[in-house]
């Protein structure tokens, strides 16, 4: 299921939530509707959490998890960290780093099993990555690109990447993840697909801008709604070609 | 889209109100204030600057409109064909053209009012030359007056053309008047386009969109057009003409068979034969609309066989439909944009940009590097959770309503402690100190920290005791101590070399002279000097004085004659320079004298100390204020 969502007249919804298979945070903002989007469609299944880290509100560009883990920059204050704490699943690791590249969203890019990360990143903050999140670690750039995490959206379905990725790149990507990725844009024709999408093994969402087509891609990448991803190559092909040609 | 908007041409003001908008904002911006008593040079200025301010103004306004307004010959060939039937392009460039031309011709009338007025003599010319040139301006601009209208009246209607994309996936509707073409739009899009019985009801382009496939598709319904020549074609007939000659789109042909529009099968058909040479390389159809009227099964043998015979020369599929019962509607629709979508990907995959796009439609697929499985995780709350339905009363109630319950944005404060999963629900909302006896209790959250404390302090102790660091260290101080010594040596003499030097080249209250300067007058000593001087006959008294240091002269020890003159003077006088020494004679002596006395007279008149004396002692002397005269009867004051 992919629905589209706003906050406060900002597209870009990767930056405000971070969206994993086994918990959801949310920036607090000055309403709640960007809240209640996340809570219609994940409530009773897993927790919907409003925080802030380092008491700002990308938290998504801050933060970097999965099912198993969850990483924070260490400008998160103890409060946070308790907030946090208390809020989410036990089975759930939280981890605070003292890594340099400290917006961890950006520069990870990870589903339950693998992580792609910043070139620059710290060993010793791969060791934690490894650790924290149970995952393999793999430093790689997408499109020429070194913050991973802001140029894909990736979840244990499958994978969007950056718009200029090239054919070798994409299969090479595809065979590290072990999931079927394709190139795409969102938000109406834009290449952040970080920040325009959030997405889990049965739900997306993605910036308001963002076209039918680019949203019929996303839920057959995603393998959303009983979606299969052969369908970019077949149904979706003339429509593709149509809108980007 | 953005490409071709009409709308945002600035309103054209009729030729009267654009004088008084322009002179009024002249009076508005510029001095008002002149003077005749004022230099010529301040006149002249401030009337140029009316003039040159006018002129700016006019061109300003002028090449807005000039740049607001398409130029036919850069916009999309269907739209400058469109402009052309509607507002004849020769008239368009004419107005356009003529605007041009006023304003180079009121840039002439400046330029040359403003040359004049260099030579205005007064502020009568200057002003009277400033007037003829606004009034030679405004009577420019007057002469505009047609084209103005007919300007204005072009870009109110070209802000209300339907904004028609020449680019996008098309469709577009034509045929004879009255055959149904504006009810098919009516059905297939939200256009709400006016329907009537008669013919022409529809007099100019419609756009409507609908979505297909994912896409945004562009419905354009054209006028009806009648089978005659295009010279006999009237504006409205031109504008279907336009769209079906320049937009790259899939036509639908409408025929009706029931022949309720007025023209008979053979017309209609005799029209498509006409206006085929319009259709090359377009996806066409020729649409049978009004079918619950007359099926094509139902008309005359010859007219099947001629629609039978166009269908299969020209390649074109007939196609059935009802505006009336929607049977076959939405079957022509999907059948004419899956064809227009064929032939546009045909068109784009022979095209250079495809490489763009290849990667967008390739789907990678992993090559398995292990056999570890990696599942989805899906909990089976989500896999067969009923959707969330916004109008259903009884759905779950979220936090934006509980939002609007508590006073709405601003006002409601979300809870955040209501969801925490913790041991007890009574422990929600305890409240946990942040510092407590000067300790940060974040820091002591892991219950066993003091032990791990502990433990690894003992393991420090142990390693120390051990003796770990120790050895370590001995070594390196062997080594290092003698390396150390050797350093402290050195830096050591290079302190006392630095402070040597300074202390040398500290200044000691006289200029320093470079090193190479020194030795050159170290080699010629004042004793060698004196020598070489003494052996040329020169006195070398005057040298040696100079060297020596020098000490005031005791008066007593001299023997001169002048001092003891000046000596037995009275001390209370200044005096001046001793005559004595002087070369005058006596007559002379006298003469200086006298004209001393005559030079002093006039300052000693006024009580001057000497010449650097300016005071003025009376400020208002008597005479000048006690006689009867009254003010302005004399100038000599």
């Amino acid at each position: 299921m992919a629905i589209r969502a706003q906050f406060e007249n900002s597209n870009e919804i990767g930056v405000f939530s971070r969206l994993t298979n086994s918990y959801c945070l949310v920036a607090i903002g000055g309403s709640e509707n960007f809240y209640s989007v996340f809570e219609s469609e994940l409530n009773d299944i897993v927790p919907v959490i409003h925080t802030s880290i380092a008491g700002t509100r990308i938290i998504g560009r801050l933060t970097a998890g999965n099912k198993k883990g969850l990483l924070v920059p260490n400008t998160t204050t103890d409060q946070e960290l308790q907030h946090l704490r208390n809020s989410l699943p036990d089975s759930v690791q939280i981890q605070r780093i003292e890594e340099r590249l400290s917006a961890l969203g950006n520069v990870i890019a990870c589903n339950d099993y693998v992580a792609l990360v910043h070139p620059d990143i710290d060993r010793e903050t791969q060791e934690i990555i490894r650790d924290v999140l149970d995952v393999e670690v793999f430093t790689q750039t997408i499109a020429g690109n070194v913050l991973v995490g802001s140029y894909c959206a990736i979840s244990n379905q499958g994978g969007l990447v950056h718009p200029r990725t090239t054919i070798q790149d994409q299969d090479e990507l595809s065979s590290l993840l072990q999931v079927p990725l394709v190139a795409g844009t969102i938000n109406r024709g834009s290449d952040v697909i970080g920040a325009g999408i959030v997405v889990n093994d049965w739900c997306a969402f993605a910036g308001l801008d963002t076209t039918a087509t680019e949203l019929s891609v996303v839920e057959s990448i995603f393998k959303l709604h009983d979606a299969q991803p052969t369908a970019i190559v077949k149904e979706l092909k003339e429509s593709l070609v149509d809108t980007y040609g | 889209m953005a490409l071709y908007n009409f709308k945002r041409i600035q309103p054209i003001p009729a030729a009267n109100d654009f004088l008084d908008i322009v002179l009024s904002k002249t009076q508005r911006k510029t001095p008002t204030v002149i003077h005749k008593n004022y230099k010529i040079g301040r006149i002249r200025q401030f009337y140029m600057r009316k003039v040159k301010f006018t002129q700016d103004s006019f061109d300003e306004k002028l090449n807005a409109i000039i740049e607001d307004f398409p130029k036919l010959d850069d916009i999309h060939p269907f739209y400058s064909d469109l402009m052309n039937v509607l507002y004849d392009k020769d008239h368009y460039k004419l107005a356009l053209g003529q605007i041009n031309m006023a304003r180079h011709l009121i840039d002439q009338v400046a330029k040359e009012y403003i040359r004049l007025l260099k030579f205005g003599d007064s502020l009568y010319r200057c002003k009277q030359l400033k007037k003829a040139a606004l009034g030679r301006m405004a009577t420019i601009m007057k002469r505009q007056k047609d084209s103005l209208a007919y300007l204005e009246q072009v870009r109110q209607h070209l802000g209300r053309l339907p904004s028609i994309d020449p680019n996008t996936r098309t469709l577009l509707i034509c045929g004879y008047p009255n055959v149904g073409k504006s009810s098919f739009m009516n059905k297939i899009t939200r256009a709400d386009v006016d329907v009537q019985p008669y013919a022409f009801t529809t007099k100019s382009l419609f756009v409507g969109h609908m979505d297909y496939k994912y896409l945004r598709w562009q419905v354009i319904d054209t006028p009806g057009i009648l089978d005659r020549s295009l010279e006999q074609m009237n504006t409205i007939e031109m504008q279907s003409v336009t769209a079906l000659a320049h937009l790259r789109a899939c036509i639908l042909f409408f025929m009706d068979l029931s022949e309720q529009c007025g023209y008979s099968v053979t017309e209609q058909i005799t029209l498509y034969q006409n206006v085929k040479p319009l259709f090359v390389n377009k996806p066409t159809f020729i649409v049978i609309n009004k079918i619950d009227a007359k099926r094509p099964e139902d008309i005359p043998l010859e007219e099947q066989a001629m629609l039978k015979e166009i269908s299969e020369k020209d390649d074109v599929q007939i196609v059935q439909l009802s505006c009336h019962t929607d049977e076959g509607l939405m079957d022509v629709r999907n059948l004419a944009c899956d064809k227009l979508l064929a032939d546009r990907v045909d068109f784009k995959l022979r095209g250079s940009k495809i490489n763009d796009v290849i990667n967008k439609i390739h789907l990678a697929e992993p090559v398995a590097r292990d056999d570890i499985p990696r599942p989805p995780h899906i909990p089976e709350s989500a896999k067969n959770r009923p959707r969330f339905d916004i109008n259903d009363p009884k759905r779950p109630k979220l936090e934006r309503d509980l939002e609007a319950e508590g006073g709405g944005p601003g006002v409601y404060s979300v809870d955040l402690k209501k969801k925490y999963e913790l041991g007890k629900v009574d422990w929600k909302y305890d409240i946990i100190p942040e510092v407590m006896n000067g300790k940060n209790v974040a820091d002591f959250i892991d219950p066993d920290i003091e032990e791990k404390l502990d433990a690894l302090e003992r393991e420090e102790e142990r390693l120390e005791a051990k003796g770990n660091y120790d050895s370590e260290e001995n070594m390196i101080d062997s080594e290092e101590e003698e390396m150390n010594k050797v350093a402290e040596a050195i830096r050591e003499k290079k302190k006392l070399i630095i402070q040597a030097h300074r202390a040398s080249k500290m200044m000691k209250n006289r200029p320093i002279m470079p090193r190479t300067a020194i030795k050159r007058v170290s080699r010629i000593s004042i004793d060698e000097m004196e020598e070489k001087l003494g052996k040329l006959g020169l006195d070398t008294n005057v040298i040696r004085a100079r060297s020596r240091t020098r000490k005031r002269i005791r008066s007593e020890s001299v023997g001169d004659e002048i001092v003891r003159d000046s000596l037995s003077v009275t001390r209370n006088a200044s005096t001046s320079r001793d005559p004595s020494s002087s070369k005058l004679n006596i007559k002379q002596k006298k003469e200086s004298e006298k004209q001393k006395k005559l030079a002093q007279r006039k300052p000693n008149l006024h009580a001057k100390v000497g010449e650097s004396d300016r005071s003025i002692k009376s400020k208002k002397p008597k005479h000048l204020y006690s006689s009867k005269s009254s003010i302005g009867k004399r100038d000599w004051r």
